[in-house]
């Protein structure tokens, strides 16, 4: 008789089934899967949220301030809070993405190698992609828990987020990453999988974070210039490697050259692929214009001061001091002055084609809230309507392209960056030079139908006693205006100026002009000291029954 | 119908009892035949009711049991039974909302546990917790709740939450009838939520936008003629666009969207009847025909019904067979009801309906994303849900000594499911989606139950002995799969079939299971019908828990004194006609978490539709094709425990039941506690966890104490007029008193010093909203809280720190009533017979939620607003308690407050109707019994003043509650 009461669990398994070497390949699928999982509400694939409209480079947009109004929060840092819902969503998601790779790689580490030849290169992976979702926590929230596979779950209860220092979380990150770039090969069969250089490219990116040290209220105190050179080496390695710049910058923005030349770590997305809609970036699916083409939802729009940062002096290179001073996006003249080509690369312009469709101009009509929000909109995560990567899932809209987390033009600079901060500035400047170079070639696609070009573009690389004087403090205003324009609305943006020990300064700066110019921002202030980094969610310190301790400032 | 003979005298009275009548008394006058003629009686001791495996006399019973009057509620034209027992039970609450689809939510005694707090329903001794939707009324002979643990616990495992039993209708002995029903009505709504006009919501924009200095024609939508005054401004005129888009579709309209939506709607039911009754054999047969067209226009419930009851008595009525069995047929239209209304309050009046093409209107650039509803209506109404349910037993019964049976019983539940959906293209304003999907799904329900119980009867002298001994168990499976194709050449329904498509083929499908073992017995015992008690024991066995915790053990014992029938009573207390005390002390269990709570499980889920959220799923294009069939993982979506058992709750019941002047007055006071620990929950987990952090636990304890007291009145002052009252009023009061760190979180508190422990299960925790800013010299003067300005929210500084954060929340409070209280009036005038039916709830706390939209321009800035809005605070109008009007909410008023929070006591006329009985007059045409009725439900509503929502008893955003006014006629033949 007791045996009526025994029922099998239907449609599922139980966690031991999983051990044979098969599904412990499947498990380290379910944690890259993690990786494009994310949505418009809290989008981690490109940190458009929190690391673009927190920049000054862009504007929330939707409909007004109170369409998605966590974002608008934290657009204006005065209204940011502690409770939330998209500060602790996107604290629960990313933690969803660890937690994965942490059940990948407790199953590799307890099966043999005789059974799973590649156990050493599959650890690597498991371990590259846990280092991700805490780089990214580290990013947002600077003290975390730690958590790896070697802690049992009812175990998380005990971790505090102050467990370890703000160093020492970017040790065991850099931990991660140093072991996948120690073991994994040189190229992978499958494209979408975690290759050496990739760990070699995202091992530099946390050591040039880490070098900025800082202290607990987020002062920048001091460089470390052993992880510089360390930074400049691995880049090196990279740069070496199989990779090249796109000779055309939009290639990097074009379905069509999904892993192509300069994609170094990238998320991938697919379409056609048995699922309802598709694996699709459902992160950038709210930042599509609102013609009939198209239809939702107007977010992510560039703001004026980072337009008027596409201007180039007579000499073809920027203005850094006197660029702000235009009104090109209140004015709309894009002939008179010269530009920048990656500006119509970045930026979706009334009167411009979208997407390099001579025939598709942009019209104000097609952004959400031009009162409000001006006229403009991004145009690196957008596709044609008739790319066949597009997918609609009404009332969004995304693509299958993938999204690059890492390309070669930021391991370049990464390079120039550690170079500049170890003295080496002219070093540097071949490596600024080629990405100006690659930008000055890239104006074949910006045409209107006459064949015209599209803007006055005017773009020259740094020649010092030519056009510049190349001086260290020289060089780092260029790199890091150059990280700017190359990387505008790629969303990592914020994170540079917290990196650098310039937020409070920079974006206070940026609010006193732009105020002018929108009212949106009336409101805004970045508080030093406390604006660096997103609160510890209230949520989770509730949750912890005070385990886990608030960020200085908050 | 009988005839029989009797001696008596000339003078002498006969008197006339029958069950479940009431009684007749007739002086002799001469030798003529008599003819009585007996009507149905509300109160006799000596009816017998069902309370578990067993039939009892209402004067035998000694726990809180309660019988429903069925007569009350028959032609109360709601579709299921339970719809109509809102206030008419002492301690049973019910909610329902207005989909004439939608079920009912039957609470008894409170709030017991967490999870899934409904009762068991038991028909025809068949268990089941699906409830009654797709029971005909008509066919309900009796309804009894058995509300303490004393009288439930005989049904162990599920009968924490209270038993409602069933007994359907089955053919008398010796009566042959044919009953014939019929009614008509129509339904309307009177609670809507009065949104503005595309003028008002112009002027309140503009206002917004100048209380925050900024400029009002930064819109996409309005222009205002205005003097251009931050400081002193006036509003000249709202001017509206030629067009609200860009390719000149759509001119602005002033459109009501709930009219655009509701309607006035009929609902029609039939039943018919056939009942036939010998000595050897019994049969009901009936059908009935339910057509409940809603008040939102398309929404649709059918339902038809077919019942068959029968039993044979074999070898000299030694042994009975017999079966109950019924099959229902519902559809129901399949229309996102919620969303309907929903976007019928918040879409802007100034979206017309229709192009000027005759195309849909939709939102327009500067609009939130937001179906025009009436779209909705038009696209999905072919899209209808078919279920099919069969419900029933097959029972022999053999006596094997005089005293001593043995029965079996085989019960069955199935129900199958069936939609076939069509997904069709549209374009709405900038909302378009150009593809179409045809989807198919199935499911089926199924619940095997068998049972075997051996009886003992034996009555000795004054003592009276019932024993029961009987073994159940329950299978219940469910399975379920799904298909959809996109590409569709047309969209009607006569070609939507999955093999149609051509695209985008998808699939899907589950199940699930669980099974319940169980033996229990039960002594019933009686002396000299004064002393009464009785014991049982059950002890169940679930698959719900892990091998060490599988069974758990019920026991439960109560004792009743008729007091009534001891002669210092009789002698001295005549008018005392009935007196009972009753005690009863009993366990019961539950068990209602997922069926596989005991394992962590590991699920692949290949993909999901991430439309508005976020795709869980485990597949990942890892060979960068970017198309094709993808590798995928597995995820963990539960973390086992094994140690999780059976929830248990303790009850105690002292309850008296008494008549006064041969049972004119009559009664019960029942006074409960009952004592839940170990509540099954899966407490908020760590956001560490990640996926697979929901865990089942046996967690707080709460402790429930209650009074219930029912009074009936009944009289007859003449052959003309009766009078019968009954009225009941209960409360009850709810604690938690024990609160393991491990579920600590998953109740309002803040996880530290503020916790639930001591507080009722339905505490509020918030701020405390303390008026508005009127002045600068407030604002300043007042604590730091970002955000605060003139107009604004003050929010109290509970710890007195000088800054309002998430520090200053507490409890601010709580859902339990003071009592809720309900009054029936039965009146009959001669052939007349009126009735009308109060019920309220007093003291409670509701969360208005509309408030976000009736209060705040800033809270849903993309929707339309409540007309409250034009209320708002300036500083022209300080009186206001409405906060001022802005375009950002920079002092987050959408946390929870005291604010939000109104008194959710309400009044209502849930019921009058009138009608007229033919009696005899129709005899010539062979009718036995000729009513004709109208009727009204939820006619009138009067609520406090404290609330500013439509209809407290819904204070969120669901299907209204409709007023319904029926004519009806039954005829028996």
């Amino acid at each position: 008789c007791k045996k009526y009461l025994d029922e099998q669990p239907q449609g599922s398994v139980s966690g031991e089934t999983l051990n044979t070497p098969e599904n412990v390949d499947k498990m380290l699928i379910a944690a890259y899967s993690a990786l494009g999982n994310d949505a418009w509400i809290t989008p981690y694939s490109d940190m458009w949220s929190l690391g673009s409209i927190r920049s000054g480079d862009a504007y929330k947009g939707g409909d007004g301030p109170g369409d998605v109004g966590d974002f608008h929060a934290y657009e204006t840092f005065a209204l940011n809070r502690v409770d939330l819902g998209a500060t602790d969503n996107m604290w629960f998601r990313l933690y969803i993405g660890v937690g994965r790779a942490n059940d990948a790689l407790g199953r590799i580490n307890a099966i043999s190698e005789a059974e799973y030849p590649n156990k050493v290169s599959r650890q690597a992976e498991a371990r590259f992609l846990r280092a991700h979702f805490y780089f990214l926590l580290k990013m947002l929230y600077k003290r975390i828990p730690y958590i790896d596979e070697t802690i049992d779950k009812p175990g998380y209860d005990t971790v505090s987020n102050r467990s370890f220092s703000s160093d020492q979380l970017w040790s065991k990150i850099a931990a991660d990453f140093r072991f996948a770039a120690d073991n994994l090969p040189a190229t992978q069969t499958d494209k979408g999988r975690i290759n050496k250089y990739a760990a070699k490219a995202y091992l530099a990116k946390t050591l040039l974070y880490q070098a900025y040290t800082q202290d607990d209220n987020n002062n920048v105190t001091g460089i470390d210039k052993p992880k510089l050179e360390e930074v400049n080496t691995l880049t090196g390695e990279v740069i070496a490697g199989p990779y090249s710049l796109y000779t055309d910058y939009a290639n990097n923005f074009l379905s069509q050259f999904d892993n192509g030349s300069e994609s170094v770590f990238a998320i991938q997305y697919s379409l056609d692929d048995g699922t309802p809609f598709g694996r699709v970036d459902n992160g950038h699916s709210l930042n599509y214009p609102m013609n009939k083409e198209y239809g939702c939802c107007g977010f992510h729009v560039p703001s004026y001061n980072l337009i008027n940062s596409f201007v180039t002096t007579g000499q073809g290179i920027p203005d850094f001091d006197g660029f702000n001073n235009n009104e090109i996006g209140k004015n709309g003249d894009y002939k008179t002055k010269s530009f920048d080509p990656r500006l119509d690369h970045t930026a979706a312009i009334p009167g411009h084609p979208y997407k390099y469709k001579p025939d598709f101009i942009y019209q104000t009509t097609w952004s959400r809230a031009p009162q409000i929000y001006g006229p403009m909109l991004s145009l690196k995560e957008a596709v044609l309507y008739d790319d066949p990567a597009f997918k609609r899932f009404p009332p969004f809209m995304s693509s299958a392209k993938n999204w690059m987390v890492i390309r070669l033009a930021d391991v370049i600079l990464m390079k120039a960056e550690a170079l500049i901060e170890l003295g080496r500035e002219q070093e540097a400047l071949p490596l600024i030079n080629s990405i100006r170079t690659r930008a000055g070639n890239s104006t074949a696609k910006l045409k209107m139908t006459d064949g015209t070009a599209t803007s006055n573009y005017k773009i020259d690389t740094y020649k010092p006693g030519v056009n510049c004087t190349w001086t260290n403090d020289y060089a780092r205003q260029a790199l890091r205006y150059e990280r700017r324009l190359e990387f505008a609305m790629e969303g990592y943006r914020f994170f540079d100026l917290v990196r650098w020990g310039i937020a409070a300064e920079y974006l206070n700066t940026y609010f006193a002009k732009e105020k002018s110019r929108v009212t949106h921002l009336n409101d805004a202030l970045f508080k030093k000291n406390r604006d660096e980094y997103l609160p510890i969610p209230l949520n989770q310190i509730n949750f912890s029954k005070g385990l886990y301790k608030q960020n200085s400032g908050w | 119908k009988g005839k029989f003979t009797i001696q008596a005298e000339i003078g002498q009275s006969l008197q006339f009892n029958f069950v479940g009548a009431q009684s007749v008394t007739r002086k002799i006058t001469d030798g003529k035949a008599l003819s009585v003629q007996m009507e149905s009686s509300n109160i006799n001791l000596n009816e017998i009711v069902v309370t578990g495996y067993q039939k009892e006399r209402k004067k035998d019973l000694t726990g809180a049991v309660s019988v429903v009057k069925v007569r009350d509620i028959k032609d109360i034209p709601l579709g299921n039974p339970m719809k109509a027992l809102q206030g008419r039970v002492a301690g049973v609450t019910v909610s329902t909302d207005g989909n004439p689809g939608g079920g009912a939510t039957v609470r008894i005694r409170g709030i017991g546990t967490l999870g899934n707090n409904d009762p068991l329903y038991v028909i025809d001794g068949v268990p089941t917790k699906r409830g009654l939707q797709e029971l005909n009324p008509n066919d309900v002979e009796s309804i009894q709740v058995l509300k303490d643990a004393s009288a439930a616990s005989i049904y162990g495992s599920r009968a924490a939450n209270g038993v409602i039993i069933v007994t359907t209708k089955r053919a008398k002995n010796g009566v042959s009838r044919i009953n014939f029903g019929a009614s008509t009505s129509l339904q309307f709504n009177t609670s809507k939520l009065d949104v503005l006009n595309t003028d008002q919501r112009g002027r309140a924009y503009w206002q917004a936008a100048v209380n925050d200095k900024q400029n009002p024609n930064l819109n996409s939508t309005y222009q205002y003629d205005w003097n251009n005054n931050f400081d002193s401004p006036t509003l000249n005129r709202v001017i509206l666009p030629e067009f609200l888009d860009a390719a000149k579709t759509m001119k602005p309209a002033d459109t009501r969207w709930f009219d655009e939506i509701s309607q006035t709607s009929v609902v029609q039911q039939y039943n018919l009847d056939i009942s036939n009754g010998t000595e050897k054999s019994n049969s009901f047969f009936s059908v009935s025909y339910y057509d409940n067209k809603g008040i939102i226009k398309e929404s649709q419930n059918k339902k038809i019904t077919a019942r068959f009851n029968s039993d044979y008595t074999l070898f000299n009525g030694r042994l009975k067979i017999g079966e109950n069995f019924s099959a229902s047929y519902v559809r129901n239209t399949l229309l996102p009801i919620g969303d309907i209304t929903g976007l019928s309050v918040i879409d802007f009046s100034i979206i017309p309906v229709h192009t000027i093409d005759g195309g849909w209107g939709g939102p327009a650039a500067g609009m939130a994303d937001r179906q025009n509803p009436v779209r909705l209506i038009e696209d999905n109404k072919q899209n209808k849900d078919h279920l099919g349910r069969v419900f029933g037993n097959a029972y022999a019964d053999l006596k094997i000594l005089p005293n001593l049976s043995l029965s079996t019983n085989y019960g069955i539940d199935y129900a199958a499911g069936f939609n076939r959906t069509i997904r069709k293209s549209y374009v709405s304003g900038y909302l378009v989606d150009p593809s179409n999907q045809v989807g198919t799904s199935a499911s089926y329900d199924g619940n095997l139950i068998w049972k075997n119980q051996l009886t003992y009867n034996l009555a000795l002298n004054k003592h009276k002995i019932d024993v029961l001994v009987a073994h159940e168990q329950i299978k219940v499976m469910n399975r379920n799969f799904f298909g959809s194709r996109q590409g569709y050449a047309l969209e009607t329904l006569d070609y939507a079939y999955l093999s149609s498509g051509s695209t985008n083929k998808d699939n899907g499908g589950g199940g699930s299971g669980n099974a319940l073992l169980s033996y229990f017995g039960r002594v019933n015992y009686s002396f000299n019908d004064r002393y009464i008690a009785s014991v049982t024991l059950r002890r169940d066995g679930s698959s719900r828990f892990g091998s060490n915790n599988r069974f758990g053990t019920f026991p439960a014992a109560s004792v009743g004194w008729r007091v009534s029938e001891e002669s210092f009573i009789k002698d001295n207390l005549p008018f005392i006609s009935d007196l009972k005390l009753r005690y009863g002390w009993g366990k019961t269990g539950n068990q209602e978490i997922d069926n596989y709570a005991n394992y962590s499980l590991y699920t692949p889920i290949y993909g999901t539709n991430p439309t508005g959220s976020y795709d869980g799923g485990t597949a990942y294009d890892i060979g960068g094709n970017g198309t094709g069939q993808l590798p995928s993982g597995f995820v963990l979506i539960q973390t086992g425990n094994p140690d999780i058992r059976w929830e248990d709750k303790t009850e105690n019941n002292y309850g008296i039941d008494f008549g006064l002047f041969n049972n004119k007055v009559s009664g019960s006071i029942d006074y409960f506690t009952k004592n839940t620990t170990g509540i099954l929950i899966s407490p908020a987990y760590l956001a560490v966890k990640g996926d697979g952090g929901k865990r089942f636990a046996n967690g707080a304890s709460v402790y429930n104490k209650g009074l219930e007291f029912v009074l009936n009145y009944s009289t007859t002052i003449n052959r003309d007029w009766n009078i019968d009252l009954s009225g009941n009023i209960s409360t009850y009061r709810n604690k938690i008193t024990d609160l393991p760190s491990e579920v600590l979180t998953s109740y309002p508190g803040n996880g530290t010093d503020k916790t639930i422990l001591g507080r009722s299960v339905n505490s509020m925790f918030g701020y405390v909203a303390d008026g508005i800013f009127q002045n600068q010299g407030e604002v300043d003067g007042s604590a730091t809280q970002p955000g605060k300005g003139i107009g604004r929210i003050r929010y109290k500084d509970l710890n007195g720190d000088n800054i309002i954060d998430d520090k200053d929340r507490d409890y601010i409070g709580s859902g339990d009533p003071d009592f809720v209280y309900g009054l029936n009036a039965n009146i009959t005038y001669k052939n007349f017979d009126f009735a009308f039916f109060i019920q309220g709830i007093k003291g409670n706390d509701v969360n208005n939620g509309n408030k976000y939209l009736t209060d705040f321009s800033s809270l849903a800035p993309g929707a339309n607003w409540g007309s409250r809005v034009l209320n708002a605070w300036t500083p022209q109008n300080t009186g206001s308690t409405i906060p001022a009007l802005t375009t950002v909410d920079r002092n987050n008023e959408g946390r929870f407050s005291t604010y939000f929070i109104e008194s959710g006591s309400y009044l209502k006329l849930r019921n009058i109707q009138l009608g007229y009985n033919f009696k005899g007059l129709l005899s010539k045409y062979k009718v036995q019994n000729a009513r004709v009725f109208i009727q009204a439900n939820n006619l009138v509503t009067l609520k406090s003043k404290s609330f500013t929502g439509p209809d407290p008893e819904n204070p969120g955003n669901g299907f209204p509650i409709p007023v319904i006014t029926s004519l009806g006629v039954n005829i028996s033949f």
